[in-house]
Formats: structure tokens, sequence, C-alpha cells
């Protein structure tokens, strides 16, 4: 099952502030809700884990990170991560390209990403996949400008909450 | 207009009976397997795979064994040693029980655990951990036919593509030369999606090996007791599990509908688990593992094309299938027949000319290709046929009753011998399209229509006149297995003149006990009340060959009719001696003989039984029991007339179903209420595939509806009002003249709905989508004509 997101995130926080946090492996998987990263494989590759759960299934992936490009220049970057339910549930993919520039007003971040799930998150979650994943992108947008002001990051899972906020968001109840 | 030759306390054919099984069913207290509780029973649960393909690297059961209740998890490694971890498939293809490298389907069985009970089982199969290295699998059937897809079936030695097989019937040649010539020709590509089931009880059993007696007693939901007890000795025998030993069980089951035909692995892990264990192991599937793993139907990518004159004689038909049968295949059809009977998809219609062919090919999908509620592939076949012959009579400007019937083979021409080989017995298609279109006001409903479209709404008449064809079958060409598809029956009438009769059918709420009782009652003149039917014990019954394709009646309901014949003969013979006269000057009433023209002279069937046993001739066997094993000289060939009237709301694609008219030829009634019924389940699983049902997978193979939640199943309120009727023509080689009924609804239903719909949109242009109409569907084509 495939979702492919776009996001772009507004920060007032300058440019190059924003790159060295986006480019930096370690702080922005820490803005990542529910990630961590265990260790440094080589110089573009990252072991780490993911909790996420959907619905009814809590998923714990071990995965591994990879750094496809970075160019500071154009503040371009491209990474790709994969994971395995650590008791054989499932899998997920994502690729996601990122570009920091200045926007009308502060920083834009745009984000693409396109997340492939297999296993009984793909069976439970299909109708939710897009909704869930652009709440957790919320979240780590909110991440990212708690970050970078200088703030506490929340990097717990709001598990049961966002499918909840998902539905309630859906029939029109507040979130 | 059902003459009935009985009485109603006798309760013979045409009455319509209260059913005797109900009794306890609206009860609470039907006995399934799932109520079976021995005493030392462990119970099983299965670790299925999240992956579509993938080769398993390792399985850790230490977290498993530490679960309080757990006993052992067993893989295929395990299974292996007694090479019992594949079995054979009805369709003599090949099936792991439990795999040892490779996973083929999601929600395939990786692992059984076995614990003191059900729930620690579950939290044992959570604990479980298997690591896989998923590989991308194969999802579309054309992708697996083309060269360069790699090769799924690894394990079958030499095997270097994805193709199963390759079918054909009918002249090629000829059919290419009509085509050639022909004034019109209209072709349709149409997928049938796979569904399932969906009956109300999953799959389950018992296996009860006792190791003292080297024994083993399965309770199971099958719908063929006798031929799984085969299948397990072909399967086990080589540890010393022969035939005599095994005694196979069909307590009561909620719904078979041919997903509770084949043997699926559960089955023979939980026997292989007792085997080893010398305990009782229950399995039962939940929900979702019986909607995810098992008991699929359909899955056929068909272009039919059909030619003909300008002024609408259907000339001849070409069909071309794909057949996705997923990792194996399993289907249950009689061995030579591997697309079932899809050839009598050249419909009601009399024309000569007809070729098929049909190749089938591995996928990542689970096993399917069950016959649900369908003679083996004729559901597929039907709407094949009913909608091209719409297509052709909008591309001569025929209206689509009027095409039907200037087309319809004649009721004088039965026996009927199609392009495809089969003798049709009877019909009367006109009088069945007649009396539906009556029934529904057509002429009026299209003046209706007429004046709808003119304000731009949407509004739709479909019609589907099918051919079923049912009962297999002979023996020259039916068998499963080798073995022929004769059904049995076997009646024994005590001295007090009350009887227990035994099938070697299994009911599945079909209503058995009420209707060969009444078939007997029929013959025999003893009252249906007081004749006891039981199926499903192989111990008991007769060999027969199970339940499923609408064969019941034609053969073991002709079993019982020759049985009970057996028997009259020998009342004749005592009753000839009791009243001191010759036979021939017997005459037979139902329930009693008396003297031609002194009726005061006579016997009942009550006093003839007694005597059999108290005062029997010298030289006659004493009692009065007989068996019959019915062996058809043919297929028997039910047909309906169905119309639908949809109306469609443009903005939102919403199709509501205003009327259903099903007029049905099921031949002699047995049972009027009972046929009502087969014919309102039926035609509601008709509507589902029409437009509801469909099982949906993504490209790596995740089945994206594997819940109730989300593959939608009809119910009453989805159902329209079915308004039912009937036609008779009695086939003339079944001893009682019934046909069949319990699938014809499901087999028409489909295509006079989506007739219904592309009626109401053909003037827009749209002209075809494939089943399940659903409303974005509708409406999605709408938009795309720019409609709205």
């Amino acid at each position: 099952m495939n979702a492919k997101i776009n996001k772009t995130i507004k920060l007032d926080h300058p440019v190059d502030a924003v790159w060295e946090l986006i480019s930096d492996p370690y702080k922005v998987v820490s803005c990542v809700p529910g990630a961590s990263l265990t260790s440094q494989e080589s110089e573009n590759d990252y072991k780490g884990q993911v909790e996420f759960k959907l619905g009814p299934v809590k998923s714990k992936f071990d995965g591994k990170v990879t750094f496809l490009s970075k160019d500071p220049n154009l503040k371009k970057m491209a990474l790709k991560g994969t994971g395995l339910d650590s008791k054989g549930k499932g899998s997920a993919e994502m690729s996601m390209d990122a570009e920091v520039k200045a926007g009308t007003t502060g920083t834009e971040v745009s984000l693409n990403m396109d997340v492939s799930i297999t296993g009984m998150l793909a069976q439970f979650g299909s109708r939710l996949i897009n909704d869930v994943s652009s709440q957790l992108l919320d979240q780590f947008a909110d991440n990212l400008k708690a970050k970078l002001s200088g703030g506490e990051v929340d990097t717990s899972i709001h598990t049961g909450s966002i499918v909840g906020s998902v539905v309630k968001g859906l029939f029109g109840g507040k979130s | 207009m059902i003459q009935c030759k009985t009485s109603k306390a006798i309760g013979g054919m045409g009455h319509s009976l209260k059913r005797k099984e109900d009794v306890r069913f609206i009860q609470g207290a039907g006995h399934y397997v799932d109520d079976i509780k021995l005493d030392g029973m462990l119970y099983m649960d299965i670790v299925r795979s999240p992956y579509a393909y993938a080769k398993i690297k390792n399985i850790d059961i230490s977290e498993a064994m530490k679960v309080p209740g757990v006993a052992a998890v067993v893989t295929g490694k395990d299974l292996e040693k007694y090479n019992l971890h594949w079995m054979p498939t009805l369709m003599s293809d090949t099936q792991m029980v439990l795999p040892t490298d490779t996973v083929m389907y999601q929600a395939q069985e990786v692992a059984a655990v076995i614990a003191t009970s059900r729930y620690a089982a579950r939290d044992g199969r959570e604990a479980v951990k298997v690591e896989y290295e998923p590989m991308k699998p194969i999802m579309d059937p054309y992708k697996s036919m083309d060269p360069s897809s790699p090769v799924l079936r690894t394990d079958k030695p030499g095997k270097s593509d994805n193709h199963i097989w390759h079918w054909e019937v009918g002249d090629k040649a000829k059919t290419d030369e009509v085509f050639k010539k022909a004034e019109v020709v209209v072709e349709q590509h149409m997928h049938i999606p796979r569904i399932h089931v969906a009956s109300i009880e999953t799959c389950g059993c018992v296996a009860d090996y006792d190791k003292i007696n080297n024994h083993l007693t399965m309770y199971m939901t099958t719908q063929a007791p006798h031929a799984i007890r085969t299948v397990i000795a072909l399967v086990a025998g080589h540890v010393g599990l022969t035939e005599e030993k095994i005694r196979v069980v069909s307590p009561d089951i909620g719904g078979g509908f041919g997903g509770k035909v084949p043997v699926y692995p559960g089955y023979v892990i939980a026997i292989a688990v007792s085997f080893l264990t010398g305990k009782p192991v229950k399995w039962i599937e939940d929900r979702s593992e019986n909607l995810q793993a098992d008991s699929f139907a359909r899955d056929y990518h068909i272009t039919v094309e059909m030619a003909g004159t300008k002024a609408g004689k259907i000339q001849a038909t070409r069909f071309k299938v794909l057949a996705d049968h997923g990792y194996t295949d399993a289907s249950a059809n009689p061995s030579k027949f591997h697309t079932g009977l899809f050839s009598i998809g050249t419909g009601s219609y009399d024309y000569d000319t007809a070729f098929m062919e049909a190749d089938a090919v591995y996928t990542n999908k689970p096993p399917g290709g069950v016959a649900y509620r369908c003679s083996f592939r004729v559901t597929e076949a039907v709407q094949a046929i009913e909608r091209i012959t719409d297509l052709f009579a909008l591309k001569v400007g025929k209206d689509p009753a009027q095409l039907r019937m200037e087309n319809f083979i004649k009721k004088e021409d039965f026996p009927w011998k199609s392009p495809t080989g089969w003798t049709y017995d009877s019909g009367d298609y006109h009088a069945g399209l007649k009396k539906a279109m009556e029934a529904i006001g057509y002429d009026s409903l299209r003046k209706e229509q007429a004046e709808k479209r003119a304000k731009g709404e949407l509004m739709g008449i479909g019609i589907s006149t099918f051919t079923e064809i049912v009962g297999a079958g002979p023996s020259k060409d039916f068998d499963i297995l080798g073995i022929k598809m004769f059904d049995s029956a076997e009646i024994r009438v005590h001295p007090t003149g009350k009887a227990i009769a035994r099938f070697g059918t299994k009911s599945q709420g079909q209503g058995h006990e009420t209707t060969y009782a009444q078939i007997i009652a029929e013959e025999l003149g003893i009252p249906a009340e007081n004749i006891h039917v039981e199926e499903g014990d192989t111990d008991t019954a007769p060999y027969g060959l199970g339940t499923y394709a609408s064969r019941s009646t034609p053969t073991a309901g002709a079993a019982a009719a020759v049985a009970a014949r057996k028997l009259r003969d020998k009342a004749r013979k005592i009753a000839a001696y009791l009243l001191e006269v010759s036979e021939e000057d017997l005459e037979w009433e139902p329930g009693k003989f008396s003297v031609k023209g002194a009726p005061e002279k006579a016997k009942t069937i009550q006093e003839i039984v007694f005597a059999a046993y108290t005062n029997h001739p010298q030289g006659m066997e004493a009692g009065f029991e007989a068996t019959h094993y019915y062996d058809p000289p043919n297929l028997t060939f039910p047909s309906g007339a169905y119309i639908c009237v949809v109306d469609i709301d443009k903005e939102t694609g919403q199709i509501k179903v205003r009327r259903f008219v099903a007029i049905d030829d099921c031949g002699h009634i047995i049972n009027p209420m009972i046929v009502q019924g087969q014919v309102h389940g039926g035609l509601t699983q008709g509507i589902a595939p029409a437009m509801y049902e469909e099982l949906i997978y993504d490209e790596d193979g995740n089945i994206l509806n594997g819940t109730f939640m989300d593959y939608l199943v009809p119910t009453a309120v989805e159902s329209p009002h079915w308004e039912t009727g009937h036609v008779v023509t009695p086939s003339p080689h079944h001893p009682i003249g019934a046909k069949g009924v319990g699938e014809s609804p499901t087999v028409g239903a489909p295509p006079a709905i989506a007739n219904a719909i592309m009626d109401a949109l053909s003037p827009y242009g749209i002209h075809h989508i494939d089943i399940p109409i659903t409303p974005f569907k509708v409406w999605k084509a709408l938009k795309e004509k720019g409609v709205i």
C-alpha cells in the first residue's frame, strides 16, 4: 500500500538554521514522533527504530536510514528509510525529498514523501494512512519549531489520539 | 399451480412443510463444530504471514513457549519430518500445509501454536517471532503470464513459467470463419472479481486421535465428509491412518457455499498435532482469517465476443479467459473440467458455433476458485453471455427482451445440443421471459423510462435469461480425485413404519432433513414427519461426494426416489402375499396398495412394513431397507428469466434496485417454501458481487478489505423486495423431474443488475462497467462523459 504525501512547513527561523537542523541526522530524527537513531553504520547509513500505532495495531520497526544526497548549496536532501516490524507483522519503506528555501515570510521546508507499507498495518490502516501521516507530519513540524526555538521536543507518539483525532476531524468534532 | 399427489398428512412433494431442522436452529440448539468440547482438548491458533511473498529466515518460538498454557509451536520443518508439510489439492496441484522456507500469499499459515485454552493459543501466536525477507509479489495475472516474470512455483521441478493449464472447447476454425463473415460483431472485456463466500460460520475442526485404538475422529466443517475421509487417508495413510481408521463427522454447518469443500492447511495441522500428542485439538478460524486466507471464488478475466446479423440473429460466440488461481490450483472442480462448467456460457440461445479457451496462472494471492454457490464457474460464464447479449442488442438496435425472444431455443427443440457439447434436458425460455415481463410490467416500464430519459433522469431495466447446468454428474465424465460423482441414499424403515434415511450429501442450511423426507414420503406414502434424515457421519452414511453445485437434489434426491421405489416394489410383493392376489392386481396410491376393483381390500404401507419383519413371504429377504447409488445419465439444466429495475441518482451515483422479478424453472418443486427461501438467499448473494463485494489487493499483495468493516456483504437493508415465480418443465431424465435450484439466483442475478445499471447509463455512451458496480464507479463514468 502506497501513500504519497506532499507538505510544506512554514517556519519563522532563518534558512540556514533550518537547514542545519534538517540536515543533521540525529537532530532531525529526534523531531520525528516515535523515532530514534541507535547507531551510525557508515557515512550515510544509520540504524534506528520507529514506534507506530494505527488503530488497534502497534508496530515497532527496526530499520535503516540512508541519506542518499545532501546538497548544502541548494539546500536539498533525499533519504530513504526501510524497516521491518520487530515481530514480523510487516514492513515499511519511505523515501523523502526535502528542500529548504526562503518563503515570502520566513522559511519553507517542502517535503515529498512516498510511504509504502506491507502487512497488518496496511490491512487495517488503508483508509487512514494519509490522514495519520499528515498528523504525524504536523507533529514533526511542531517539533522542528520547538527545537529551533530551544524548547522541548515532544517525541511521544500520541498513539490512540492520532486515529481519534483523524476520526474527529472527519466528522467535524474538535481535534 | 403445484399439484400435490399426496395428502398434507403424508407431506410429499409440493407441500410447503415447515423445515424440520428449524426446530433446533431457531431455539439456538444447533450443534456446530465449535460446540464440541472433549476432555483434555487442546486449542490451536495459527501464525500468518504479513507478506504476500517472502523468504522465512528464522522462526523464534522461545518467547511463545514461555506463555502460560502454550504446549507446542509447530512449524513446517516439524511437519517435514513426517512428510506432512504439503498436501495435494482437489485439482491434483500441491499446496503447503506449513512452509519450510517461503510464504506465497498474505495470511498464509506459517506456524501453529498449541495451548490449553484458546486465549493462551492466541497469546502464544502473538509471541512467535518470524524473520522474513520480503520479495516483490506478482499480483496481476497478465504480468504473471509475461515470460520475463519470475517463476513463483520454484517448488515444482522443471517449472519454467507461471502458467498452470490451457483449456479449450468448441470449433475454433468454424467460429473464426463465422466471425470473419459476420455483419455485426461485439466484444467486451470484463473482470469477474475475486469474492468470498462469507458464510456466517467460519471453518474449523476438532481432530481427535485415539492412540490406543489408532483411530481418528475428525469433526469438521465440510460439505463433503466422505471425500475428505478419502483425502485424509491418501495424505496420512503412510503414517498408519488408513481409511477404516478414520471417521469424519460434519455437524451442523452455518453456511458453506462451496467454501467448505476444499481441505485447508488448518485441518491437516490439527490432525497432525492430535496424531502426535494423542489429544483432541480444536481449530476455529476467526472472521478475518476466514476472509483473508480461504474460501475464495471467481477471479476470471474474460474477453467475450458475439457475432450475428444486422437483424439480430446470434450466430457465434467466442470466449477467452485468464484465470487467476493464486498460489495453487485449489479449485474444487470435477477433475476433467479445468474451468468447471464454464462451457455452459453459450447461453439460452439457438446457434451452433462457439469457441472458448482459458489459461490459468499462479499469482501471490491465496488459493482461489471454490465453486461459490455455483456449478463450477457458471456464474462467470453467465455474466459474460448475458452482458454480451445486451451489448449485441444495443448494437443492432433491438430491445433486449425482443432480441432474446427471437434467439431462444424453442421448447420443442429440447433435448438440445449446445455448441460446446452439452445436451440441455428441457426448458421453456419463452414462457419464462413472458411471465417475468408480465409480472414486472415491462412495456409500461419502458414507457416510463422514455419519459424519465427525456427529463434527464436515470432509470434502467436489465434482463438475464440464463441456463444453468447442475447435478454433477454422470460417471463417464465426472469425478473428483478419481471418485465418480454419483450420490447415495439409504432408507431403513423400522417395523412400526417409521424410517431413517441417510445420505452421502451434507446440508449447510438447504433443508435436506425436510426435502429428502418429502421425496421418500412421495414415493412410499410414509408421512414425511416420520422420516428422520441424517447426513454427515461417514461411519453411518453411505458414500457420496457431498453437497455443492446444486447437486443434492439431482443426485442424492434421485437416489432417495430410486431407493424408495425399490422398497415400493418389495411392498407390492408383500401386499400381494398378504392380500392373496397377484402383484398385477394391485393398485398403488400414496400410502397403500389396494386390489383393483375392490378398494376395501387394501394394506397400508405401515402394515406391509410390519409384515416385512413379522410375517414376510417365505423365500423373501426379511426387513425393509434399501440403498441406491445414483449415477445421473445427464446433468440437469435449470433456467431463469430475471428482470431488474434500477433508479440511479445522477449526482451521487447511488443505485437503488426498485424491483426484481425472478422466474425460475427448476423442474418439479419438492417444497415451494424452501425453494423460495433458496431463491431469496441466492438473489441476495447475487446482488453482492453485482454491487458490493470484491476482495481488493494492492500491488504489494496486501488485502485492503480483510474485515467485514471493509468487505461489504449485503444485509436486509440492501436487499430489495424479491418477487419470485416459476415455470415448470420437469427434467425428463430425473426420477422426480427435479433440477436443483440452490445456485440459480446467485448465477442469474448479477447480469440482470449489471444490465439494468448499464441500460440506465447507456444514453450517455457508457456501455460497460466491471462488477461490482459501485456508486463511485457510476459517478466517475458520468463525470468522465461530462454528464455531471
